[in-house]
């Protein structure tokens, strides 16, 4: 071993100096930004700090208090809890069914690979404008109201909020911004698995469905917690496309706020920053997130083996 | 081991690294360097770093991005011209209050910068901005009363009026008159010239936003319906009357109507959808109008927000961009002389900014007939309603009050939400602040 | 096991609708910078531009108040300095998370994927007044070093430098190479496929990166391309010819890079092994 295999306390701590000479720079960077400032957040979370960072008035819990009464954050949370309950299985089914259609297609398979993927290097703002100003624009001059138009139905405004087509506008931008990465990572898994394993379940008769449920998808278990994991660290801290399809000029509207945009406009509000309750908020939502994390990770090791 | 658990994980271990790291850092934000669009600065702006033992203190002055051409290059041409500091302009393209806010919580604040309608009362309370009384001195009776009332707070002027601007009903009088329609003064007159221009689909009725005017009509709604937003005392909260809520009720049904234009290629602070004809009326900024004169002439009229129920009158709102001093800035003294020779003394530039680029009204009524936009024509209509029927926000108006509002009317309006119920809760939370700021 | 004719027809009917609807936003791009306002605000949906030459676009290059170029220029630098710089330090503390086992190794590895689940939103504000104190401001060292700590490359070298296996260590160490050596000489060259794939994603994360590049270039010089495009979408008077010219100038090199490596974001995935 390439640590161990000579004894000797003298190459011990030689060994220990290259291991901090190697950590060293990453971990001096993740304590100076993002520990330090972790808890310095933390830190004002316990206090009265508008419009300050250096706050004087202790609150303790109240912050905290306020938070979890207040309306507009719980149901935040509420409305991001139920979305991330969607939208996670649904951008797992759908990057999972498109890694297995590739696998089917043999001509100008890299094609087709880069057309699903190519969309993860577009921004956040870009693709919130295609969709916001072309796709569903509320107006009559939107590609979707176009068509609907066209099969004499009456346009929708989609982003007005009297309705709820907006998720309909956010998920199907999400997913095309998202879908193709994960493919990627299935599409490794999948590699990961011996063929000769399918062709011994085709020879015991199994049809393509149980093929996939016996075979692949017991298989792909480590990408799949991956991946799930991601999905929802990310489903929660949803950010860029809510604000840049749905921000106006008259301020973000009530609905479809995540908690994320909500604390920020807490955070960096007009003219009154509540950074007191926009720390305690941020909190409460990574307390929320781990919690999560915790019962999908059990979920997903039921029936793993070690 | 090198790093100890003491250096690395305290807050002061944290902090301490970071000394070292500031001995490589110079820019704390107030370059005072040139300026950065080459092409709209005549006159002279200083080349390279200037030699800071020359005697002028170096100010950093903020501004968000104006929608008409030709701002951007006046106002760096006077900080260029001003002989008592080196000015340096930030031109903010986008979410100006946020990248604001996070600015005035570090030592590189502007030292001179603008906000809407003043600062607010919070950031008053933090020590944010500075006192202007003894600036503003003796012309403080120059100002138009009301625009300078939203400035005061405990006798004091936290901020100098740069130029009043308001927005108004723009509605094509010939598409009216086609139909035998009248200009309409109450909500009611409103919604039913909407529907009626709206029917055959030419063109739509009436657009305030692509939110469906919830952000914009948001305190009109309330004073055109003849409710306040507080009581004298300031103690609570006064809207959530039974005649508030009728009125709400009918903005509803002129929402709910064909007559309503929910969405459009611009906002409502864009006149584009008047211009090319998606809306028949439009609530606009006054700031549009040479536009919308070039684009219909004299085929258009322009109206207050009309009044609502029985109680209710018309309504216009106006607000001022003001100049505000940092209490934090390095040099509050040439600050403030800055904001002194530029908004209060130079009453050329003042009356330039209110008529050069768009339609504003000048802070200070004398300077009304220099104006030429405002001295006749839909521009003196306008600046007569502000006069007339001019409000504005109140300084006890929270922007937590005013987001408990704005989404107690989304819920009502766009969700048939109860209204009693909703704006109770609103009223509860604008009593709450009212409280907390008293 | 031969896959039946008529799934195999159906999977590419599938793949190819799909390949227009994923495809049809970035023509939808094009289609909008190359039209005039009006073409787009016409009651009828135009599939087709109608505005093929370069006026837009020079328009939108050519003045100076919107910042296009200079934008460019800074948005480049700050993507590659970034990437480079993320991916070194990543790779250096990846390899010593792999190969050392100690309680400290184990505790950074935990602080590690905590920060994983931590939302960047948590540390912004303090995070930004401390960059603010050092004189960070409108500088590049504040746009860059702050975020090139990436706990998720770190992760993604980590879990590449276990499967990597050790004999080729080694035997270096047998020829008497000390371990900076073996790692710079050996091991890294047979990680390129890891180094490009994290390098991919910290480039176009960079790249597309809105909000803190916002909150710290104040001076108009320093904004990068994509604050430079947000100010299309909330300024008044947005026309979407120019918006959407931005937009393809702003997505064009991201997709250049991607379009050129990609290759390599596969294989890396795939190597990098998700167990």
């Amino acid at each position: 071993m390439a640590d161990g295999s000579r004894s000797g306390t003298t190459l011990a701590r030689s060994n220990r100096r290259w291991f901090w000479t190697f950590v060293t720079p990453f971990l001096a960077g993740l304590v100076v930004f993002v520990y330090v400032p972790l808890l310095w957040s933390l830190y004002l979370s316990f206090f009265d700090a508008r419009n300050t960072v250096t706050p004087t008035s202790f609150v303790g819990l109240g912050n905290y208090t306020y938070l979890l009464q207040d309306r507009l954050f719980v149901d935040s949370m509420v409305t991001f809890i139920a979305f991330a309950l969607f939208i996670v299985p649904l951008t797992f089914a759908c990057s999972l069914a498109l890694a297995l259609l590739l696998q089917r297609i043999t001509v100008l398979r890299a094609f087709f690979r880069s057309a699903f993927f190519l969309p993860t290097a577009v921004s956040y703002v870009i693709a919130s404008m295609v969709w916001r100003m072309s796709f569903f624009h509320g107006a009559r001059f939107g590609l979707t109201n176009t068509v609907l138009s066209s099969l004499g139905l009456d346009t929708i405004n989609w982003l007005g909020g009297e309705n709820s087509w907006y998720w309909l506008v956010l998920v199907s931008l999400r997913l095309w911004l998202q879908v193709g990465f994960y493919m990627i990572l299935f599409i490794a898994g999948l590699n990961q698995i011996d063929p000769q394993l399918y062709e011994a379940a085709a020879l015991d008769g199994a049809s393509a469905w149980r093929r996939f449920r016996h075979v692949t998808f017991p298989l792909l278990r480590p990408t799949s917690v991956a991946v799930a994991m991601l999905l929802l660290f990310n489903a929660f801290q949803a950010f860029d496309e809510f604000y840049n399809t749905l921000n106006t000029v008259g301020g973000y509207p009530p609905y479809a706020r995540p908690p994320l945009v909500y604390l920020y406009l807490i955070s960096f509000g007009s003219g009154a920053q509540d950074l007191g309750i926009g720390s305690a908020g941020t909190m409460i939502l990574t307390l929320v997130i781990l919690v999560f994390a915790f019962f999908q990770n059990r979920l997903l090791s039921i029936g793993a083996d070690k | 081991m090198a790093l100890t658990r003491r250096t690395l994980l305290t807050l002061g271990g944290g902090l301490a690294a970071t000394t070292a790291l500031a001995a490589c850092g110079s820019n704390t934000g107030r370059t005072a360097a040139p300026s950065a669009s080459p092409a709209g600065t005549p006159a002279a702006t200083p080349s390279g770093t200037p030699d800071p033992d020359a005697g002028r203190p170096a100010l950093s002055q903020w501004y968000h991005k104006y929608g008409e051409d030709g701002v951007e290059a006046a106002v760096k041409k006077w900080a260029a011209e001003y002989p008592g500091a080196e000015v340096n302009v930030n031109w903010v393209l986008a979410d100006y209050e946020k990248t604001l806010a996070a600015a005035l919580l570090t030592p590189t604040a502007p030292d001179v910068f603008e906000y809407a309608n003043g600062p607010t009362l919070d950031m008053i309370k933090a020590g944010q901005v500075a006192d202007l009384t003894d600036t503003i001195g003796s012309s403080r009776g120059d100002f138009t009363p009301s625009v300078l009332d939203r400035l005061t707070y405990q006798d004091k002027v936290w901020a100098v009026p740069q130029t009043v601007d308001m927005q108004l009903l723009y509605y094509r009088k010939d598409l009216l008159e086609a139909k035998n329609l009248t200009a309409p003064t109450t909500l009611e007159q409103l919604t039913h010239v909407a529907t009626t221009l709206a029917e055959g689909g030419d063109i739509g009725g009436f657009f305030a936003g692509n939110d469906g005017g919830i952000g914009v009509l948001g305190l009109l709604l309330m004073w055109a319906a003849g409710a306040d937003e507080m009581n004298e005392a300031r103690t609570e909260a006064a809207f959530n009357t039974g005649d508030f809520h009728a009125g709400i009720a009918q903005f509803k049904q002129l929402f709910d109507s064909p007559g309503m234009v929910k969405s459009a290629s611009a906002d409502w602070s864009d006149a584009s959808p008047f211009i090319n004809g998606e809306a028949a009326l439009q609530w606009g900024g006054m700031w549009d109008l040479p536009k919308v004169i070039a684009a219909h002439g004299e085929n258009f009229g322009v109206l207050p927000f009309p009044a609502i129920g029985g109680s209710g009158r018309q309504v216009v709102p106006f607000g001022a961009f003001s100049a505000c001093v940092s209490a934090k800035s390095a040099n509050v003294t040439a600050a403030k002389n800055f904001v002194k020779w530029l908004w209060i003394d130079a009453e050329d530039k003042q009356v330039e900014f209110s008529d050069a680029f768009g339609t504003h009204i000048p802070a200070k009524p004398k300077l009304f007939g220099q104006a030429k936009q405002v001295a006749e024509g839909p521009g003196a209509d306008a600046a007569k309603f502000v006069t007339d029927h001019g409000r504005s926000n109140a300084l006890f108006w929270t922007p937590a009050s005013g987001e408990a509002y704005s989404t107690a009317l989304s819920n009502v309006v766009k969700n048939g939400a109860d209204a009693a119920t909703e704006f109770g809760a609103a009223a509860e939370k604008v009593t709450a602040e009212l409280a907390r700021v008293a | 096991m031969r896959p039946s004719r008529w799934g195999t027809a159906l999977a590419y009917a599938a793949a190819s609708l799909l390949a227009v609807f994923f495809l049809l936003p970035f023509y939808v791009i094009f289609r909008n910078a190359f039209s005039t306002q009006q073409h787009l605000i016409a009651p009828r949906w135009n599939w087709l531009p109608n505005q093929l030459d370069t006026t837009t676009l020079q328009a939108v290059l050519g003045n100076a108040n919107y910042g296009v170029l200079n934008a460019l220029g800074v948005s480049v630098v700050v993507a590659v300095a970034q990437t480079v710089l993320t991916v070194v330090i990543a790779m250096m503390a990846g390899y010593a998370l792999s190969r050392w086992r100690t309680p400290a190794s184990r505790v950074i590895l935990g602080m590690t994927v905590f920060t994983l689940m931590v939302p960047a939103m948590v540390t912004f504000v303090p995070t930004f007044v401390m960059v603010s104190s050092l004189g960070w401001i409108s500088t590049y060292r504040g746009l860059i070093i702050p975020v090139i700590f990436s706990a998720f490359a770190t992760f993604l070298f980590r879990q590449q430098f276990l499967e990597f296996p050790r004999e080729l260590e080694e035997s270096a160490a047998i020829d008497g190479a000390n371990t900076w050596t073996t790692f710079w000489r050996i091991v890294v060259p047979n990680a390129m496929g890891t180094v490009a794939a994290v390098g991919t994603i910290t480039f176009i994360g960079a790249w597309n990166a809105f909000l803190w590049p916002m909150l710290i270039a104040q001076d108009p010089q320093m904004r990068t391309i994509q604050v430079v495009l947000s100010q299309f979408m909330t300024s008044q008077g947005i026309r979407y010819p120019e918006m959407f010219t931005g937009a393809l100038i702003a997505v064009a090199p991201a997709l250049v890079v991607f379009l050129f490596l990609q290759r390599w974001l596969v294989q890396g995935v795939a190597r990098s092994g998700l167990k």
